[in-house]
């Protein structure tokens, strides 16, 4: 198969000769508004506030005094906060675009991870309270009072089952485990938190304080669970499928770029209505018999130039490594675009792009999303000349947009950015807003390194590549 | 984002906040509504005694001896495994006219729902049998028990059988 050799030059012959461009427009990104995320949040707190309410308001003082009652009341407490927190912690991952373009699918992420031992610890403690309030009141022993709940109470067997798969990816989820577990392994056995949800939710309205003889409660709270199904299935397989349709992605061509760094360029239609910022990534599933049912994502090296889209990746795993025998052909199905890595998110007159490594990829496309006239400071850190993939179009877009490039070459000590470099490189740091993006601790350096300097956070941003 | 965690418990309080009043407001015409069914399980909770038990009995003191004539009498206050229940009996002569529920605490809402099923059911079974000597309802078993016994102990102190 003959491929088509794709330009992504960034000035075209038209540009250079100052004539207009003959490309279409593409639909420009929309922009995000912040407003909404902070809606949301405070939506999440309303909901905490309420269940925790609901819970109180359904005890009764008799029911408290009652033998057991105090064991019984914190178990059906940390039962609903638990639940409810489950429950955002879907919401946060469940790609809703108004809030993953303010946040970044990064932050939400890293809010979901930060979440994520509450709910399973709140329900954990919720079956240990509730056996022991139970047991207390019947005054039998724990154990006997386990196997009543289990065998007696209507859908407690299928929801202890659902605690104990949630309990089992709440281990392997701990940093140390799953550090030795394949990322797709870890993230297919993940999908199960789905399953363990949905098991635990009928004994909660059946035997729930707060539902029983409450039909307002139990239809808000059904409503509200329903809602997130519905968004987790719109956003995270509808949405993606429907786009994939649209542009129906095949892989026109893959070429070297540098050691072991390959740009892959797909071809598909209605390119041009594909709404993506400079900057942001995409998930990509190639429909090879091998990976098919495993989505990585990559950032767009370029912005889309209708017919053909970019990607380019350093092989560093066995997917991205993969990549490289991409047959010209293959289906793509992409997810996406995503990531708050953009030029809307900054808030200073210009701007400091800083990349590591193969993190030049998504400065590369951000880099092309700046205006003219931006005079954006470029700083590109790699440890050998040939690292510097796609450094002659960086080069070319810098300098069309009047801007400064500075190539950081050598090991760590000698091209190193820190406090006392920064500020010769770039004197009017002040002005201007830090992007970075790179391995996690490279962004965590230059973050570190921006905030002493005196960069406030909201002008800092970054895109961590999680190996 | 900056202040993330000041919209959360904004929304906190505004969410606890909201229910608290709801469910204030609404309070006052649900209790009224259980008193108001008259079978004396549901509104019992409070251990009040007046249960919406039979009008004629109401003001008669427990213990009288005297057959004949409408007589009411409080079982002794039963534990059983999930809660604690008495039972108030009424007797016309020798004959069971009601029973009711004064008194039901359970630590949990399953075993009050469960109960509150029962309560009604054995109470039919108290009417048609004449008598404490009643099967019960499997499933319930422990409320059955503790339901008879209570009853028993009231129609004792009103010498009936």
């Amino acid at each position: 198969m003959s491929a088509p050799t794709v330009s992504f030059e960034s000035t075209r012959p038209a540009d250079r000769r100052g004539k207009r461009r003959l490309v279409p427009a593409r639909q420009p990104a929309p922009q995000p508004r912040p407003v909404l995320a902070k809606a949301a949040l405070v939506l999440a707190g309303a909901g905490l506030g309420a269940v925790t309410a609901v819970t109180i308001t359904t005890e009764t003082a008799s029911q408290l005094h009652a033998a057991g009652g105090l064991a019984t009341f914190v178990g059906s407490l940390t039962g609903m906060v638990g639940t409810y927190l489950a429950l955002l912690m879907v919401l946060l991952v469940s790609r809703i675009p108004a809030i993953e373009r303010v946040l970044g699918q990064d932050g939400l992420l890293r809010w979901h991870r930060w979440l994520a031992p509450w709910p399973i610890s709140l329900l954990t403690a919720h079956a240990v309270f509730i056996t022991v309030g139970y047991a207390q009141a019947a005054r039998a022993g724990l154990w006997h009072q386990a196997g009543v709940l289990l065998g007696s109470y209507p859908d407690v067997l299928i929801a202890t089952i659902g605690l104990a798969i949630m309990c089992l990816i709440g281990v392997i989820s701990i940093r140390a485990i799953r550090s030795r577990l394949r990322r797709e392994a870890w993230w297919l056995v993940h999908l199960y938190m789905y399953l363990a949800l949905a098991l635990a939710f009928a004994h909660v309205i059946v035997l729930g304080p707060a539902f029983v003889g409450h039909p307002l409660t139990r239809l808000v709270w059904s409503v509200a669970w329903a809602g997130t199904a519905g968004l987790v299935i719109c956003y995270r397989f509808g949405l993606p499928v429907v786009r994939s349709l649209r542009h129906r992605l095949v892989v026109a061509e893959v070429r070297p770029e540098g050691p072991g760094v390959v740009s892959v360029i797909c071809s598909g239609r209605n390119l041009d209505k594909l709404a993506v910022a400079g900057g942001q990534f995409l998930s990509w599933r190639f429909l090879t018999r091998g990976s098919w049912w495993q989505a990585h994502p990559y950032s767009l090296s370029a912005l889309p130039q209708p017919p053909y889209l970019r990607l380019t990746v350093k092989a560093v795993g066995d997917h991205s490594a993969s990549l490289a025998h991409l047959r010209p052909g293959t289906k793509v199905m992409v997810e996406g675009p995503y990531g708050a890595f953009t030029r809307h998110a900054q808030v200073r007159p210009k701007a400091l792009l800083v990349a590591a490594g193969i993190g030049v990829t998504a400065l590369r496309s951000l880099l092309e999303d700046l205006p003219r006239n931006s005079a954006p400071v470029v700083l590109l850190r790699a440890s050998r000349p040939e690292d510097l993939v796609l450094g002659k179009e960086v080069t070319e877009l810098v300098r069309h947009r009047r801007g400064q490039l500075h190539e950081l070459v050598g090991s760590r000590e000698q091209a190193a950015v820190d406090e006392w470099s920064l500020p010769r490189l770039v004197p009017d740091l002040h002005r201007r807003d830090v992007f970075v993006c790179g391995p996690e601790g490279f962004v965590a350096s230059i973050v570190d390194v921006a905030r002493n300097l005196g960069v406030p956070d909201e002008a800092i941003h970054h895109e961590a590549f999680a190996l | 984002m900056k202040r993330a965690p000041w919209y959360l418990a904004v929304g906190a309080i505004a969410g606890f906040a909201g229910v608290l009043g709801l469910t204030g407001r609404t309070a006052a015409p649900a209790a009224s509504a259980s008193k108001g069914q008259g079978s004396g399980t549901q509104g019992g909770q409070q251990g009040t005694g007046s249960g919406g038990a039979a009008p004629a009995s109401t003001g008669q003191p427990a213990q009288a001896t005297a057959p004949g004539g409408v007589h009411t009498a409080s079982g002794a206050l039963e534990q059983y495994g999930y809660g604690e229940l008495s039972v108030k009996v009424t007797a016309n002569g020798n004959k069971i006219t009601n029973v009711t529920v004064p008194t039901l605490r359970t630590a949990e809402q399953y075993s009050q729902q469960l109960a509150s099923q029962v309560i009604p059911m054995l109470k039919s079974q108290v009417l048609a049998a004449d008598s404490a000597r009643i099967n019960g309802v499997s499933g319930a078993t422990y409320t059955s028990q503790a339901y008879a016994m209570s009853l028993q102990a009231a129609l004792d102190k009103l010498h009936i059988r």
